[in-house]
């Protein structure tokens, strides 16, 4: 696939940190936002003034802690995402309270991350969770990872240490499909290879933290990707408008689309919006369409570009997060819907179940999901659905599943034709 | 040893959303302080290490004197043991002087009138307490490092800086991780146990009518304050203080 560096201009690059407690992850945001100057300085100023008054050195981890305060107190207006720039670009940290928090958002879409960070304690090593986060992120369809080596400072920077460390963890990640782009050893605290390089580590010749971000090559925007427009509604005036929303690549005026399920071609007249008729619509957009021809058209119709079209079918294999109190049954009947596509259906196997808390593995191929269980699944729709896997096309790889109320959401991983 | 943290206005809800897990230790809870008519510290402190209500006692002494109770060390279930380190515990020996100070220039910051006199007498107030607390801070390690049986530390830091402060959520923040950073450094099992807690009003804070406690060893459950003086007591007889220096 074709890569690009995103610029200033785009969208903030997203990307989440894990790490076992205490290996340093809120000292690293802090350090980040610190040495981005990405933050005012009076908070500093603040800070710094409390930790001398208790005679302690300035931690960079009470700047994570006062943004939680603030987002506790509502002064923060985002929930959940922690914005600083780079020379290069900007980035968002989504920044979840826990493990629940964040798988849920992952999976229902709510703040989809472009990029992991692992970060791991040199001087304590691998922890359970460190492995349990890799595992997570791997299943909510992040494949490449920067591992940071943290408190090398702590480890007399000794190289050995870093390498050992290192080389278990990649095994590790290796072992679960993972691929670390980059290993690097830092010291959160001192700023050692986090914004800037380190005099301590000259034994290191890669680039610090920030570099890796900024050098982060993320998959070509989706406006280049194969056209998905999916049909909202239909108007009939003087003449069909056929609304909807491009959730893949661009439509333009003139373009032969396939009309899915049904498979017939048509072409595109022109696009309508309020006074004016542009020439192309490109992913995000909500716009009107009008066809050469009236070939038949309803809501929950994707239209597609010819030479790649998504699969129809009725079964799949996908991970699910349940969010009910009741919980789900193999069997149970359940409503399907993606994008503006809407379907009887039901779970036909439970292949895998995790606490989402605990990250514990429940069970393998058992009857029950519960509330806030992270499941492997296979689901069989009534009719069938055009669907694609999360990692192609996002917006036809995720679901919700409803009963008496909105109960799962849920990302494709595998089309079963 | 046996340590006992006891912490003037430490708030359980705090300790549980900053999730200051040596405080919290294995088990903890809410204090039952109902028998008392207001969570007053000398009131409440001076019942504790007496295992007895002296509210009325000390109410009986007026507003003024009350601050300089002593009670007798006989009286006291520090004198069960044979080498205790009892540090700045109000109603025993903590430093009268001081405290008197703290209240005074607490009282001077609601009588000036304009803004800039309220920070000036704020910062003097944050200034002396956090002085304050780091001198105990420094005795108290100090104790734990030598022969005690009981090493009991009294730190006002959450009470003192939670009256003027309460509504600044990272100073507060930042002074519990201090006290779990404290809690976390004992070489022993330790009790942490608070008078009362605190609630907000406004920016300011003032006291709840429960206390904290927390326990290595035991459940507790909603203990009242002068049941810790049997519980210290039985600890003694059964020997379970004894050797457990780690």
């Amino acid at each position: 696939m074709d890569r690009i560096d995103r610029t200033m201009d785009d969208l903030p690059l997203k990307l989440v940190i894990t790490g076992h407690v205490d290996h340093g992850k809120s000292t690293l945001i802090g350090r980040l936002l610190f040495d981005t100057g990405s933050l005012p300085d009076d908070k500093i100023t603040e800070i710094r003034q409390i930790c001398s008054a208790l005679g302690k050195e300035f931690e960079f981890g009470y700047i994570l802690d006062n943004l939680e305060e603030e987002r506790d107190q509502g002064i923060t207006i985002d929930t959940t995402q922690i914005f600083f720039s780079s020379k290069k670009r900007h980035y968002v940290i989504i920044d979840a309270p826990g493990h629940v928090e964040f798988i849920k958002n992952m999976i229902t879409g709510a703040s989809q991350a472009d990029t992991a960070v692992i970060i791991i304690d040199a001087e304590e090593g691998i922890r359970e969770q460190t492995k349990r986060h890799a595992f997570i992120l791997g299943m909510l369809g992040i494949k490449k990872v920067i591992v940071l080596i943290n408190k090398m400072d702590r480890v007399g920077y000794d190289q050995e240490r870093f390498t050992s460390v290192k080389n278990a963890y990649l095994d590790f990640l290796n072992e679960i499909g993972l691929h670390a782009i980059q290993s690097i050893p830092i010291s959160a605290s001192n700023g050692d290879n986090v914004a800037t390089g380190s005099s301590h580590i000259s034994w290191y010749q890669g680039p610090t933290f920030l570099e890796a971000l900024d050098s982060f090559e993320v998959p070509n925007s989706l406006k280049n990707a194969p056209l998905r427009f999916a049909v909202q509604d239909i108007y009939n005036f003087s003449k069909r408008i056929i609304a909807g929303k491009v959730v893949s690549g661009t439509l333009r005026q003139g373009d032969t689309v396939t009309v899915l399920p049904s498979g017939e071609k048509t072409q595109v007249r022109s696009l309508e919006e309020y006074l004016r008729n542009p020439d192309s619509a490109e992913t995000g957009k909500c716009i009107g369409v009008m066809t050469t021809d009236k070939k038949f058209c309803d809501r929950g119709y994707i239209f597609s570009d010819p030479r790649d079209t998504p699969a129809i079918t009725q079964q799949f294999r996908a991970n699910i997060f349940w969010m009910d109190k009741i919980s789900c049954k193999k069997g149970q009947q359940i409503i399907f819907r993606c994008s503006t596509q809407e379907a009887n259906g039901k779970i036909t196997a439970i292949h895998t179940v995790i606490n989402s808390s605990t990250l514990e593995l429940m069970g393998s191929d058992v009857d029950e999901i519960k509330n806030r269980e992270v499941a492997q699944v296979t689901i069989r729709t009534d009719r069938p659905v055009i669907i694609e896997p999360h990692t192609k096309t996002p917006e036809l790889g995720r679901f919700v599943l409803v009963t008496d109320n909105v109960s799962a959401g849920g990302i494709i991983t595998e089309v079963l034709l | 040893m046996i340590v006992i943290l006891a912490i003037d206005a430490l708030e359980y809800n705090l300790v549980d959303r900053f999730n200051c897990t040596h405080l919290m230790q294995k088990n903890y809870g809410k204090t039952d302080i109902s028998e008392f008519s207001e969570p007053r510290t000398m009131v409440l402190w001076s019942s504790f290490m007496t295992g007895k209500n002296l509210e009325d006692e000390i109410l009986a002494k007026g507003d003024k004197e009350m601050w300089e109770t002593h009670i007798d060390h006989a009286r006291t279930f520090f004198s069960h043991f044979t080498s205790p380190a009892v540090i700045d515990l109000p109603g025993y020996n903590y430093d009268i002087m001081e405290h008197k100070r703290e209240r005074e220039i607490l009282k001077h910051f609601f009588d000036v009138k304009t803004p800039e006199e309220k920070e000036q007498v704020k910062k003097e107030y944050n200034d002396r307490a956090f002085a304050f607390h780091r001198k105990i801070k420094d005795e108290f390690l100090s104790a734990l490092r030598e022969n005690h049986d009981l090493v009991l530390g009294y730190f006002s830091i959450a009470d003192v800086i939670g009256h003027l402060n309460f509504g600044n959520t990272t100073l507060m923040k930042m002074i519990y991780r201090d006290l779990d950073e404290i809690a976390g450094s004992i070489p022993a099992p330790y009790i942490v146990l608070s008078d009362h807690g605190m609630e907000p009003i406004g920016m300011f804070g003032d006291h709840s009518r429960y206390g904290f406690w927390s326990s290595s060893e035991q459940d507790l459950g909603n203990p009242k304050i002068t049941m810790f003086f049997d519980t210290m007591i039985s600890g003694i007889s059964s020997g379970s203080f004894k050797g457990d220096r780690s």
